[in-house]
């Protein structure tokens, strides 16, 4: 009853476990929308051709520049006109215009001048005293129009004040007398720049350096500026002038889609180093063309509805002057018409495209994926502008003579099954990857949630530690089970549980501390160990059979202090030849090998041709050479016997050696080199540190499951075995194993299950870097190692922080499924032991 | 065991004994009876065994001399002298803990395997002694084939199970392999119940088949000697009745070492039968003359049923 009252527990909480971590997950597949909110007439009636719209971070206030250079403000939800403010020098109006994103710069220029300025949002706190009666009483909550601005009673019972700023300083002249057509400015850490194009092609160039000295902190301005002849098409001026944002690139586009890519990282010498077409077909034309949030990637919108976004990438070899390629790394869901407006997120990369039809999607550029759709009321009108709030909680759009906002409910949209588990292109990138980087120093950067390299840490970690631990538990469950005294066993076995209660933490400070600083300087020694300890015990093994018979069998309880010997004996040959092979195989200084710089591909074939040429080896001296040796000299003296056993030993090793050499050499001549793969350059925590310290986490279960699986195997089964004439080696091979199969098999599966789910090992010895490697001197970053470093620093809610959920999901999922396989091996082994 | 059912099967073979038509014989088991060995026995005292002549015209396949064994300080065989004839089935009975199978299981060395074991004394089969120091164990249990109180086939097909002893000798001819699993399925009198099922689970058999199946792994690799110990016990009557059946078919051919508990299956299927008591041979003779007309009144005891 409480028996079954605890299971019932655990399974429940089991579940609860799994219906939490679901319920943090779900949301973020959960799929998002567009929420009318407000649709008021702007007060004035329609603006004009509209260049840019903008709304302030409350969504109180929208405003709106058209091309005769008004810039109007409106409050949101009645449509009222705050403000009309004219854009103009001399009663001229601008002939260019830009709006950035975000931080309000803006460029404008009159003819051969150029006005750098800002316009953005400004709060300021009212005293009641200043403010007209009906006002003082306005209640918490609630806003009103006050002046230019819109007034609101914060929840401390202030009057918040917002309204629109407007600072446009003296414009400057350009070294040209014709008109400058297009425009565009980028304000970076580093400083300002800003390009102009004249109607006459000359392409202008102005980059302003600000210098801090650090010691009298004075500041100096640098002004370098350059320009460059554009050679105009047939179409004449180009319709979109765009400056990358740090200013060291500018793209002209022109309507038939042709976009000439400048490099400008010199200000003084911009350069033509790429022409691309944005468009498909000679029919289509370029609609609209605007750059995601860092002005990095550009997003083209053409007259079939077709979405792209472009980046430039630095392939190996490219023909270009600057080494760069400019590329359409993403195909947006295409637009039912021609894509008339963008506006892009001012901090994601979302992009919203309208079409002229009135149709508004929402899209997630990196995953290429569309957020929500919504359709502009018929009775609005046409449309005129589109633009997504600064918090990307709203979409505001101008159809007629309408503001309509909409509100996005997308807490997640970058997130999509293919986004989280396939490749996904991400700007900078030469090609699609799988990345995981949830944060970085800069504001722009784009959080990459791609599981699939914590997955493969995960993996990796556990080959690796069960490649090594695996083994060993397994052999020495055999041996003790099988061979060793029961006496002996009796001290051996808790020896070894002990080892598995040595905290993990421990064990991961060991290696990240002492271990893996150690090994780093003595990596061909520790290489040759996995060769030199197994042929040590081999050799010792064939050399007490060289001891006359009495004297072996009466030395017989003292063989496992051979085997003792057996080890420093092996780790002192690893140190002797460790120094040799290095030359031999790694060029004398297997670091630089490793790097690929040096030596050639035939020491890292070793590494898989060895095992498997001494497994090779070994098949066929048991199964050839040795029921003929036994025939032939089966009545030989023992000494005798025991010297053409030791000579056997010897020759199969070098034979072994020898096949893994010549192979390796073939592989290596036909032009394959290894290195780079399952090996390749030395990082100082790497797979290798960690499965061996894994070892101690994973060969303690996988030892005393093994042990009692063997264990459990009835001795008459034994019996008959010896009986019938079996070596004990055939016994142990033949039936032994055979029949307790099974539960070494959920051994295993219950130390891959430890392994999979390891933390503070690979935490403390992995290094952490979510790479995509297979190389064994190469660290990793594991499902349940990022939990444990980026849990601390998620925001509750935030993509991170479900994603982390995720991959917390997903290590149970993995745990889980590695268990239940254990689970149902185990009983049906428990049945067919029941049979025995 | 139950005594009635003892009782039930030696009665008959008592009564003659008690009529005797061969006086000269009954008069000196008369006077063996009186000597009571049991006590001395049990008092540790070293008492020679009564060997029937008939066996001396036997020729052995196993010659036990001097035979002695220790479990660490306690000694579970006492200087037992004996050889086992060739081609005949010689039954061991005594009663329980007297040492049947410590000295089955020396005869193939079984015992090694224990680790407080000491011998001393010789065993020889065929001549070639078991004991001495350069014996290779493992060429010696391949002359020999031995089956277990409890059937233990191994946890691989039929066919496996049979051609086991010849596997790990590294044949791998496929028609020889077959050909000796025909045989020995026949010699155990297992062919025709699974000559369509070779590649099933051993395991899957009843426990009579099993046990036959056992006695073909055993016979496998046509053995000098095939040592059965209790093969019966953990089987129903009639699985009983074939294994008897089926040792009656292997007289002749193989030599028969078995331990048994059950008085009319040692009458039933022995040529000689071998009395142990406390570690000691007491009586050793042709089955039907010992149950019959016993030499020794401890013998008789034994097989009424009055101790054991
Ligand atoms: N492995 C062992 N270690 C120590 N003593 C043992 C061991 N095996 C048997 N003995 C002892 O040796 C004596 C003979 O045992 P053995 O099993 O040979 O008797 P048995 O005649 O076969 O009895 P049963 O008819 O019950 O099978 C017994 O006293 C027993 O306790
Ligand atoms: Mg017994």
């Amino acid at each position: 009853m409480l028996i079954t009252l605890g299971g019932l527990g655990t399974i429940l909480a089991v579940s609860l476990v799994c219906v939490f971590l679901l319920w943090v997950v779900v949301p973020l597949f959960l799929p998002s929308s567009l929420v009318p909110l407000s649709g008021a007439s702007a007060g004035g009636g329609a603006p004009g051709q509209v260049v840019h719209a903008g709304a302030d971070e409350y969504l109180r206030i929208g405003w709106v520049a058209t091309a005769d250079g008004s810039l109007t403000a409106y409050r949101l939800d009645t449509g009222e006109q705050l403000s009309r403010t004219a854009l103009s020098h001399d009663g001229r109006p601008p002939s260019a215009m830009s709006f950035a994103l975000r931080d309000g710069h803006v460029a404008l220029a009159f003819g051969n001048l150029v006005q750098l300025g800002s316009i953005d949002f400004q709060t300021t706190f009212v005293e009641a005293a200043e403010l007209p009666a009906e006002l003082r009483e306005l209640p918490v909550g609630e806003i009103a129009t006050f002046g230019q601005g819109i007034l609101e009673r914060t929840a401390e019972g202030q009057f918040r004040l917002q309204q629109l700023r407007v600072e446009l300083p003296e414009p400057a002249a350009l070294k040209s007398d014709s008109e400058v057509a297009l425009i565009d400015v980028s304000v970076s850490s580093k400083g300002t720049v800003f390009a102009a194009l004249t109607r006459d092609g000359q392409l202008h160039l102005a980059q302003v350096t600000q210098r801090k000295n650090l010691l009298t902190g004075e500041v100096t301005n640098r002004l370098r500026s350059g320009s460059v002849q554009v050679e105009l098409p047939a179409a004449g001026v180009p319709s979109y002038l765009k400056l990358a944002g740090l200013g060291d690139a500018v793209f002209l586009a022109w309507e038939d889609g042709l976009l000439q890519r400048f490099d400008t990282r010199n200000a003084t010498r911009p350069e033509l180093v790429e022409q691309v077409d944005l468009v498909e077909t000679p029919e289509d034309k370029l609609t609209a063309l605007a750059f995601l949030i860092g002005k990095t990637t550009l997003v083209s919108g053409d007259s079939a509805g077709r979405l792209r976004a472009w980046f430039r990438i630095k392939p190996d070899e490219a023909p270009t002057a600057d080494g760069a390629l400019l590329v359409a790394g993403h195909e947006l869901p295409s637009m039912a018409g021609p894509v008339a407006f963008l506006g892009a997120s001012s901090r994601s990369r979302m992009v919203a495209a309208a079409s002229d039809a009135g149709q508004v999607r929402l899209f997630h550029v990196t995953s290429e994926h569309e957020v929500a759709e919504r359709q502009a009321p018929d009775a609005a009108g046409a449309m005129h502008a589109l633009t997504i709030a600064p918090k990307d909680d709203a979409l505001l759009a101008l159809a007629g003579d309408r503001l309509l906002l909409w509100s996005i409910d997308a807490p997640h949209p970058q997130t999509t099954w293919a986004s989280i588990l396939r490749p996904v292109w991400y700007e900078g990138y030469n090609a699609p990857e799988h990345v995981w980087q949830s944060s970085s120093g800069t504001d722009d950067f784009e959080e990459k949630y791609g599981l699939v390299p914590l997955v493969f840490g995960t993996l990796k970690a556990t080959f690796y530690s069960m490649l090594f631990g695996a083994p060993l538990a397994l052999l020495a469950a055999i041996y003790t089970s099988e061979f060793l005294h029961p006496r002996a066993k009796a001290r051996v076995k808790p020896t070894i549980e002990i080892m598995a209660s040595l905290p993990s933490v421990v064990l991961g400070f060991l290696a990240a501390l002492f271990f893996a600083p150690l090994v780093e300087n003595i990596v061909p020694q520790c290489l040759a160990l996995f060769v030199t300890i197994p042929f040590a015990y081999l050799l010792g093994a064939h050399l007490w059979q060289l001891l006359p018979g009495p004297m072996a069998a009466y030395l017989g309880r003292f063989r496992i202090l051979g085997m003792v010997v057996a080890l420093p004996a092996g780790v002192g040959l690893a140190w002797l030849i460790g120094r040799p092979v290095e030359r031999w195989l790694f060029a004398g200084d297997i670091k630089a090998w490793l790097d690929g710089q040096i030596g050639n591909g035939i020491g890292a074939w070793m590494f898989v041709l060895l095992p498997l040429s001494c497994l090779a080896v070994t098949w066929l001296i048991t199964s050839f050479v040795t029921p003929g040796m036994r025939r032939y000299a089966g009545t030989w003296p023992r000494l005798q016997f025991a010297l053409l056993d030791l000579g056997k030993l010897l020759a199969g090793c070098l034979l072994a050696a020898g096949l893994a050499y010549g192979l390796g050499a073939t592989l290596d001549g036909l032009g394959w080199d290894p290195r780079g793969t399952y090996v390749g350059t030395y990082v100082q925590r790497n797979a290798l540190v960690v499965g061996f310290i894994m070892g101690f986490a994973v060969i303690p279960i996988i030892y005393t499951i093994s042990d009692d699986a063997l264990s459990a195997v009835p001795e008459s089964l034994r019996a008959g075995s010896l009986g019938a004439g079996a070596t004990p080696w055939q016994t142990a091979i033949r039936v032994v194993i055979p029949t307790a199969m099974s539960g070494l098999f959920s051994a295993m599966m219950v130390g891959l299950g430890r392994a999979v789910g390891e933390t503070m090992i690979v935490l403390m010895a992995a290094g952490n870097t979510p790479v995509l490697d297979w190389n064994i001197f190469n660290g990793f970053r594991t499902l349940s190692a990022n939990i444990a470093v980026e849990l601390p620093e998620a925001v509750i809610d935030s993509t991170h922080y479900r994603m982390l959920f995720l991959a917390a999901l997903s290590l149970f999922v993995m745990t889980f499924f590695v268990n239940t396989i254990a689970e149902v091996v185990r009983l049906r082994f428990r049945k067919r032991a029941f049979q025995l | 065991m139950t005594t009635s059912n003892q009782e039930l099967s030696t009665q008959p073979a008592a009564a003659p004994a008690s009529s005797g038509p061969a006086a000269g014989r009954h008069a000196s088991s008369v006077n063996a009876r009186r000597d009571g060995r049991l006590e001395k026995i049990a008092a540790g005292e070293f008492v020679p065994a009564e060997i029937h002549d008939s066996l001396r015209s036997e020729q052995a396949v196993l010659e036990i001399e001097k035979f002695n064994l220790w479990y660490g300080a306690k000694q579970a065989l006492f200087d037992i002298q004996m050889i086992i004839p060739r081609g005949k089935v010689t039954a061991l009975i005594g009663p329980s803990g007297c040492g049947k199978s410590t000295l089955l299981r020396c005869v193939n060395r079984m015992n090694d395997l224990i680790d407080s074991v000491r011998v001393a004394g010789q065993m020889r089969l065929n001549g070639d002694s078991i004991f001495a120091s350069g014996v290779d164990v493992i060429e010696l249990r391949k002359r020999m084939g031995m089956v277990f109180q409890k059937p233990n086939p191994f946890p691989m097909s039929i066919f496996e199970n049979v051609v086991y002893p010849l596997r790990i000798d590294g044949e791998r001819n496929r028609n020889v392999l077959e050909e000796v699993c025909e045989r020995s399925l026949r010699g155990a009198a297992l062919w025709n119940e699974v000559k369509d099922r070779l590649q099933e689970s051993g395991l899957s058999l009843s426990g009579g088949q099993q046990q036959r199946l056992c006695i073909a792994r055993a016979i496998a690799s046509d053995p000098e000697v095939l040592l059965l110990d209790e093969p019966c016990s953990a089987l129903d009557p009639l699985a009983t009745g074939k294994i008897e059946d089926l040792i009656q078919e292997l007289r002749g051919e193989y030599s028969i070492l078995i331990v048994t508990h059950n008085m009319q299956q040692a009458s039933r299927v022995s040529d000689y039968t071998a009395f142990m008591y406390l570690g000691h041979l007491v009586e050793y003779g042709d089955t039907p003359e010992l149950f019959t007309n016993p030499r020794l009144k401890e013998t008789e005891d034994y097989l009424t049923g009055r101790f054991g």
